[in-house]
This record gives C-alpha cells, structure tokens and sequence, in this order.
C-alpha cells in the first residue's frame, strides 16, 4: 500500500493548472505578412487586455503557435511561402495543437472562398472590412471556444491518468492472484498438475489451488465468487487464505471435505448484496487409491477413468451462505492409476454461442474423449479452444479456471 | 433486460409477479420490491416466476439472501412456476430444498396460510 493518496496528487496538479490559467491573460497569436495590419490589429487585441504574440510569416508563425499555445490565432490567407489555409492544416495534421483556435482574415469574401478556408482547417472568418466591434465579438468568441476546449482537454487528460493508475492497480492485484495459483509439475511422485487460467476481467473471482499433504496424500480445491471485479477477488483472496493448510488445522481440526466445506460455509455467509461461492474441495488418497470430495454448489469436476468414460461429480449441493446450518457431506470415488481429473470453473461449459446455446457438459466430455494419450498441459489448451471456438470469441464472457490432475500409471 | 415487480395481495400476504430477467443488472430493483414488502410486515411473500425468461448466479444469491430474511422473521417465501430454463438453473443450486416452488397459486396461496 502506498502512503499516499494517488488521487490527491491528480487533483493538486488540475487546481495549479487553473490557478495559473486565471492569473494569466489569454495569448493572442497574429500571424500577418503586412507590417501596418498586424501592427494595427495588435493595438486593439492588446486593448482587450490580452497578449499578442506576432509573427510575419507563416513558417515562423507556426513554430511560435507551437511554442506559445495561444488560445486564439488570428491568420492572414495570403502570405509567401506558407499561407493562411496551408497553416490551417500543418496545425490539424499535428495532434499536439491541433485543437487550437484560428481566425482567418481575408478582403475576398466569397461563400466558395470561405467555404475551402474552413473545410482546410481554419475555425472562423474575419472580413479585412469587418468593424471594430465585430473584430472584438469575433475574438471574444474564439477565445471562449478555446477554453471550453482547453477544459475538455484538461478534464480528458485527468480521467486518462486516473484510469491508467485504475488498470495499474488492478494488474498488480492480478498478479497477485496468480501469484496463488499452483506451480504445475509433480506434485508427488506418480501425480501430475497442469492448470489454465482465463480470467474475464484484469481481475476475476475464480481462484484454485493444489498442495501436498504428506507423502500419500494432496488436497485441492476450486472456489468461484459470484459477480465480477475487484470485490470478488478480493471476497475470493479471504476464502483462499482460510483454505490454507495452518488455517484448516486450526479452524476445522480435518482434512475432511465435508467438514472443511460446512465450516467455510458457517465462516463466510451471503454478502448482504447476495453474494456468494461455489466450491469444491477434494481430496486425493494415494495409499487407497480414492477421491473424496464435498462440494458447495460446484459441479464443473469429473474424472475422466482410464477405460475412457467421463464420469461427473454429483450435483446439487448448496453454495455456500445459502442456508447456514446446512452440513456438506463427503463423497468417495475410486482413483487409479491412469486416471484423470478435471476441476474447472462453470465458465468453461457455460459458454453460449451465438444462437444462445450453451457449450455444455457432454461436448466438453467428448472434447476430452477426445484428447486420450495426450499430454495434461494440451488436454486442457483443447478443451478451451473449443469451448472458445463455440463461443465464438476470443474472450469468454466469464471467469475460466482449469485445473488437471493426473495419476500415473 | 430490465425486470418489473407488481404487487397482488393475498390472504396473509402479498404476491409479487416478477417480469424480465432476475440478474445482476436488476438486483436493485429485485430488492427494492421485495424490501417494501417486508417494511409493511407482510410475512409471506410469494414470487410469481413465471415471466422470468432468466436468473444467473447474483439472482440465484438474491433469492437465497430474501428466503433468510424471511425466515429470520419467522416469514416464509415461495416461488411460483419457473419456467424450465430457469427451474433448472434454480435446481443445479440446490434452490427447492431452499425455497418451496409450487405449480399453481392456490397451493403456494394456502401453504402459506397454513405456515401462519
């Protein structure tokens, strides 16, 4: 955590801005090749209380327009070299100033001859014959603009370096979820990992976890918060931390599934938005050769046996907060050599094309079916390349979590 | 989709007929509707499902967070006729053993009665 208040420091710099806007008269740049007319529109502009910049051609009118960042630029159409429209659009052509203001003048003023003045770039139009007090509504005019549009900058850059403090502190938490997740590789000797995370959002509320418990014996689990974002996480980052081996020891006193799943049920109850997890917690018995699992509200596990059948753990169950005295049961499945296990977030199956149809448990079944013999790591690369080429897209509308385990034969 | 919420009363009660998706985006209004309900001391409320095309899992919590309250005030809620997408939704999470779903209104209407 940083000892400072981030925002603080945006708002500081936007209040200095201001404060030296409203010291500062507004700068005018005129940009006239005729000695006496700049002379003579310099003295009124300056009667106006603001201060000119003067420049006698183009070229060096637009190297002091990018300088100076005048909020008006009054520009004469005919000049050598670089004339009013072709400065209209180096000025347009350059995004750092390219929103300043310019007031063209010009003694020839045709429609058509107006019209390509401001379809090249220019803001406004001044008659070389127009009268004092036009000249001074005309000016006055150009100057609101810019400011308005001064603001708007202003206002755009601040919302920009808020969102990018915004997605800095969200790919750092992101990180930090990741950093949760297991190493894939040998757990113990026999017993392969291999897991794949997709989160929706910089940020999501899947969140798993495998770790060895002893020499014949590894516990995991997969919870899902429901919602999105960072109160997800979050919520999601306090069950994993109670999920913690030293945790379990204290608060349960079990390696038991069921037991473990009724406290976290007693320990994390509905938000009072109705928030809540699903989850499955398992065990996998080495010396025995079984699996035990209890899980809340979780049914995207299955094993996928050696012979080839997919085989899906037993739903329904309650998530957890729903009803507070409910107690979890613990389930047994024979785990042998050369099967497989497959834990995987809803987000996975719950995918829906683009007719509305849902991916489903049976064709992520034959999916892995599909994939016998070879490696975990490709298996579950398979599986979400289908279920995104089903969905369509590239990104899946929810959090996707994947996790394999392998007993070798 | 947006969701509406009308009022019927009941004897004991009040039936509210849900219309639209019951989903995150609608959770204020879900709440809003049944809040006002309890504010009145009504102790039975009845949730008339069968306009509501879809729940995802926050609708799910939300159903499961107004059968608590209930039941805190020793008040009862029912659902009324899910449509199938959404029965089977509501089953996957274990909802029925949560909160009592009835077919017809004259059961849910005096299921309620007789728990009063």
């Amino acid at each position: 955590m940083k000892p400072s208040c981030p925002q603080a420091d945006v708002i500081d710099r936007s209040g200095t801005v201001e404060a030296m806007a409203a010291k500062e008269p507004p700068t005018v740049l005129i940009v006239d090749d005729d000695p006496v007319a700049r002379l003579a529109m310099a003295g009124r502009i300056k009667k106006l209380g603001y201060r000119v910049r003067e420049a006698g051609d183009g070229l060096s009118g637009l190297a002091l327009l990018r300088r100076e960042r005048p909020e008006l630029t009054i520009l004469d159409w005919m000049m050598p070299d670089l004339d009013g429209p072709s400065f209209c659009e180096e000025v347009r052509k350059d995004s750092s100033i390219g929103s300043s203001q310019i007031l063209m003048m010009t003694s020839n003023d045709h429609p058509e001859h107006i019209a390509e003045g401001l379809a090249r770039g220019a803001d406004d139009f001044l008659s070389k014959a127009a009268s004092r007090q036009e000249i001074i509504a005309r000016v006055q005019a150009g100057i609101r603009t810019a400011k308005l549009i001064r603001q708007l900058e202003q206002v755009t850059e601040e919302l920009r370096n808020k969102q990018a403090l915004l997605d800095r502190e969200l790919q750092a938490a992101a990180r930090y979820v990741e950093s949760l997740l297991p190493v894939p590789g040998m757990i113990l000797p026999g017993v392969d990992l291999d897991h794949l995370y997709r989160p929706s959002l910089a940020l999501g509320g899947d969140l798993y976890n495998v770790v060895r418990c002893g020499d014949d014996s590894v516990g995991l689990y997969l919870l899902d918060a429901s919602g999105h974002g960072v109160s997800s996480a979050l919520r999601s980052a306090a069950l994993a931390t109670f999920l913690r081996e030293d945790s379990l020891l204290r608060y349960v006193g079990s390696r038991d599934p069921g037991a473990i799943v009724t406290e976290a049920n007693r320990l994390f109850p509905l938000t009072e938005r109705g928030d809540y997890f699903t989850i499955l917690v398992a065990r996998l018995d080495l010396r025995d050769e079984r699996l035990l699992y209890a899980t809340a509200g979780h049914s995207g596990a299955c094993i996928h046996r050696r012979s080839g059948a997919v085989e899906w753990f037993t739903p329904p169950s309650l998530p957890l907060g729903f009803d507070p005295s409910h107690r979890y049961r613990t389930v047994e499945m024979p785990f042998r050599p050369g099967d497989r296990l497959y834990v995987l977030s809803d987000g996975l199956y719950e995918v829906p094309n683009s007719r509305g149809e849902l991916w489903g448990k049976e064709r992520l079944a034959l999916a892995l079916q599909g994939t016998a013999g070879r490696p975990l790591k490709e298996v579950l690369s398979v599986a979400v390349e289908e279920a995104a080429r089903w969905s369509g897209q590239d990104c899946f509308p929810d959090d996707v979590a994947v996790m394999g385990i392998e007993l070798k034969e | 989709m947006s969701m509406q919420a009308r009022e019927r009363s009941m004897p004991n009660g009040i039936i509210l007929e849900l219309t639209g998706d019951l989903t995150y985006a609608n959770r204020e209004q879900f709440k809003t509707a049944v809040e006002s309900v309890r504010q009145r001391g009504f102790r039975h409320l009845v949730l008339d499902m069968s306009n509501v095309r879809f729940i995802d899992s926050s609708g799910l919590g939300l159903l499961a967070l107004v059968a608590q309250q209930f039941k805190l005030t020793q008040g009862r809620l029912s659902l009324l006729k899910p449509q199938a997408y959404v029965r089977e939704i509501m089953a996957l999470a274990n909802i029925p053993s949560l909160i009592p779903m009835y077919e017809n209104e004259q059961d849910a209407v005096t299921s309620s009665a007789k728990a009063a």
